[in-house]
């Protein structure tokens, strides 16, 4: 399988304004709920500090990440055939109801486009939006290039996804482009294990508890219990389904993949991910992880684009974007350099 | 209808003009269990296991119950249903009009993957309490609790889908949307499905959808004459009267509708219309079926079955 469709330019954009995850951890009620893996979840997740919104929308963050993508492909936002959201975590105003996606194509001009929203896959969302905007490119002529886009802003004091990571602010924008022959995306799978899809949510507004001062129905909200039973267990075992899967697509083996793009959780996740796979440290790119911490969905493109302009992907790369999401999905995609 | 009005604070006179005499309403259930029925019985009338569904496709519009993005209704009925080996997609955005969104995304998927044969489109909407009409200059539409779910398979030998054709207008990505209760605002009073009266007359006095779904019938070959039945949302009289005027069809080309008896049902509409329509065997083989949504001035779509 080869979808025909390549990576046309890729970017994103961080606010300027940095907060210590020490301060992070000072301010925020960081839960005390044993870990399955032995570690301590502080001292060792590997993330000096992360980028904060401030007053910037989530909206905003991405239609930045989105100017640049456009600008680096020099593309007119009037070309633009589909627009896909692809943000994981709340956004300016309730969903399923509403997107960011109309607000991009009235700011962006992007006058042609139909904009929608993928709802789904947690971190996993990028993928699941690459194959949905893959297939409704590949079924029609009229779909010639897309935009995808994340953004990404987390209440004041909610950083901490205990016992995972500390996430960062910030919006990332990809363009596709039917025959685009650098960057060719060849094969995506995405794999969801419905059992655990409560591991991680977020309350709401129509579940807010009385006496709830602090927002905390707007907060990621974690089953640590339940993440231990149920996705420990599996995690590694789904990452190897999906990268198997999405390999076997197109003929391919492990061991032709040049470069990994793996999410900036902690350092012992992308530990425990390099040693069951193998993968040697310059074959990986864990960066990411001191500079920013965890950016959802956004990993996937950010760390994606600094392997890329930091010389880790060359020409001729087999390239494997593989990441979870919310406990509960696994994502990989196979580019080719 | 009159009694729900007078819940909701609304002036009975102006509700019942919508056309509409009584919705479905939940007592004690949730958007989920709803959609896992729905998806049962689709599953069951289409003789598929859940086992065979390759993707199942979420196209609710209102909030479920954890906040979305961050938690999709489908990963809970993916397990309830025990569809072991499905993924997951959901899509946001474009009210009625987010079910041809849908469609068109898993028809895609389906032609496109041949490892996918079997798609279960699904929703569960369950309006805000307090929150079944919904309001603009005065009520717009009166939102029924619902559920659907469809059956796709590759290859199907009947309902065929012909095409879809969507196109959205960005400006007005607010003009259905509830303006609190995210990260832009958390007044409680803020938490309801609101409509920009204004704006909203103005989207339907506009072209957009005429065009989409002309674009969608040339590219079929076909003529609006030539189409069997036409299926609109559930909006309210007024609302068809004018996308019937809009899209040029006759009063007996809209014929199953759902109006009075459930109200607006978001993309569900299009389910319980066109089940109403084979229950009545009003279709025969070679049929043209028309599925046309204003998408509440967002999303304008069209999407054409050939029976």
């Amino acid at each position: 399988m080869d979808t025909g469709i390549g990576i046309l330019s890729a970017s994103y954009y961080l606010p300027p304004t940095r907060k210590a995850v020490a301060d992070i951890f000072r301010d925020e009620e960081i839960p005390q709920e044993k870990l399955a893996a032995d570690v301590d979840f502080q001292r060792d997740i590997g993330i000096e500090a992360v980028h904060v919104a401030g007053k910037e929308s989530a909206a905003s963050l991405a239609l930045e990440a989105s100017r640049r993508a456009l600008q680096q492909a020099a593309l007119d936002p009037k070309e633009i055939d589909l627009i896909f959201d692809f943000t994981s975590i709340p956004e300016e105003y309730p969903a399923p109801t509403w997107s960011a996606a109309g607000l991009l194509q009235k700011e962006l001009g992007a006058t042609r486009a139909l904009a929608t929203a993928v709802n789904t896959g947690g971190c996993a969302s990028y993928h699941t939006t690459l194959k949905v905007a893959c297939a409704m490119m590949a079924a029609t002529d009229r779909y010639q290039t897309a935009l995808l886009f994340a953004g990404d802003k987390v209440p004041e004091f909610n950083h901490t996804y205990y016992p995972i990571t500390v996430i960062c602010d910030g919006g990332s924008a990809v363009i596709l482009q039917k025959g685009h022959e650098k960057r060719r995306i060849l094969s995506v799978e995405v794999a969801t294990a419905g059992k655990i899809h409560d591991v991680w949510y977020i309350p709401g507004f129509h579940n807010r508890e009385r006496g709830d001062t602090k927002g905390k129905w707007l907060h990621m909200t974690a089953d640590v219990p339940k993440f231990n039973k149920e996705v420990i267990p599996i995690n590694l075992f789904m990452f190897r389904k999906v990268m198997r899967d999405a390999l076997a697509r197109i003929g391919r083996k492990q061991h032709e993949v040049s470069y990994y793009v793996y999410p900036t959780f902690s350092t012992w996740d992308q530990k425990a991910f390099c040693n069951a796979f193998m993968i040697p440290p310059e074959k990986i790119f864990t960066e990411g992880l001191q500079r920013h911490g965890h950016l959802q969905e956004t990993d996937m493109v950010l760390d994606y684009v600094d392997a890329l302009e930091e010389g880790h992907i060359k020409e001729g790369d087999l390239v494997m974007l593989t990441t979870n999401g919310a406990g509960f999905s696994w994502g990989a995609a196979l580019i080719q350099h | 209808m009159e009694d729900l009005a007078q819940r909701e604070g609304v002036n009975p006179a102006t509700v019942l003009t919508l056309g509409i005499e009584e919705v479905p309403a939940c007592d004690t259930e949730t958007a989920s269990s709803l959609a896992l029925a729905a998806a049962r019985e689709a599953l069951q009338r289409a003789s598929v296991e859940a086992a065979q569904v390759d993707v199942i496709v979420d196209y609710s519009i209102l909030p479920q119950e954890y906040l979305v993005p961050a938690w999709n209704m489908s990963n809970k009925l993916q397990h309830e249903l025990g569809a072991t080996k499905a993924f997951t997609v959901g899509f946001s955005g474009g009210a009625s009009g987010n079910f041809l969104m849908a469609l068109s995304a898993a028809t895609a998927m389906l032609q496109t993957d041949g490892k996918l044969k079997t798609a279960l489109l699904v929703a569960g909407d369950i309006a805000i309490p307090g929150n079944h009409i919904v309001q603009g200059n005065g009520p717009v539409t009166v939102l029924g609790d619902s559920a659907g779910a469809v059956v796709l398979r590759r290859d199907a030998e009947r309902a065929a889908v012909v095409d879809v054709e969507i196109a959205t207008r960005g400006e007005n990505h607010d003009v259905c949307y509830i303006p609190g209760g995210a990260l832009e605002r958390h007044e409680p009073a803020m938490y309801r499905l609101t409509i920009d009266g204004p704006r909203y007359e103005a989207a339907l006095a506009g072209d957009h959808l005429k065009k989409a779904a002309a674009r969608l019938l040339e590219r079929s070959g076909l003529t609006i004459e030539s189409i069997s039945c036409a299926i609109l949302p559930n909006v309210s009289r007024a609302h068809h009267a004018r996308m019937l005027e809009m899209l040029g069809l006759a009063r007996e080309q809209v014929c199953a509708c759902k109006l009075r008896d459930q109200g607006y049902l978001q993309g569900t509409d299009f389910v319980v219309n066109y089940l109403a329509l084979t229950e009545r065997n009003a279709l025969k083989p070679g049929d043209h079926v028309f599925m046309v949504s204003d998408g509440m001035g967002y999303m304008s779509a069209a999407a054409l079955l050939r029976y």
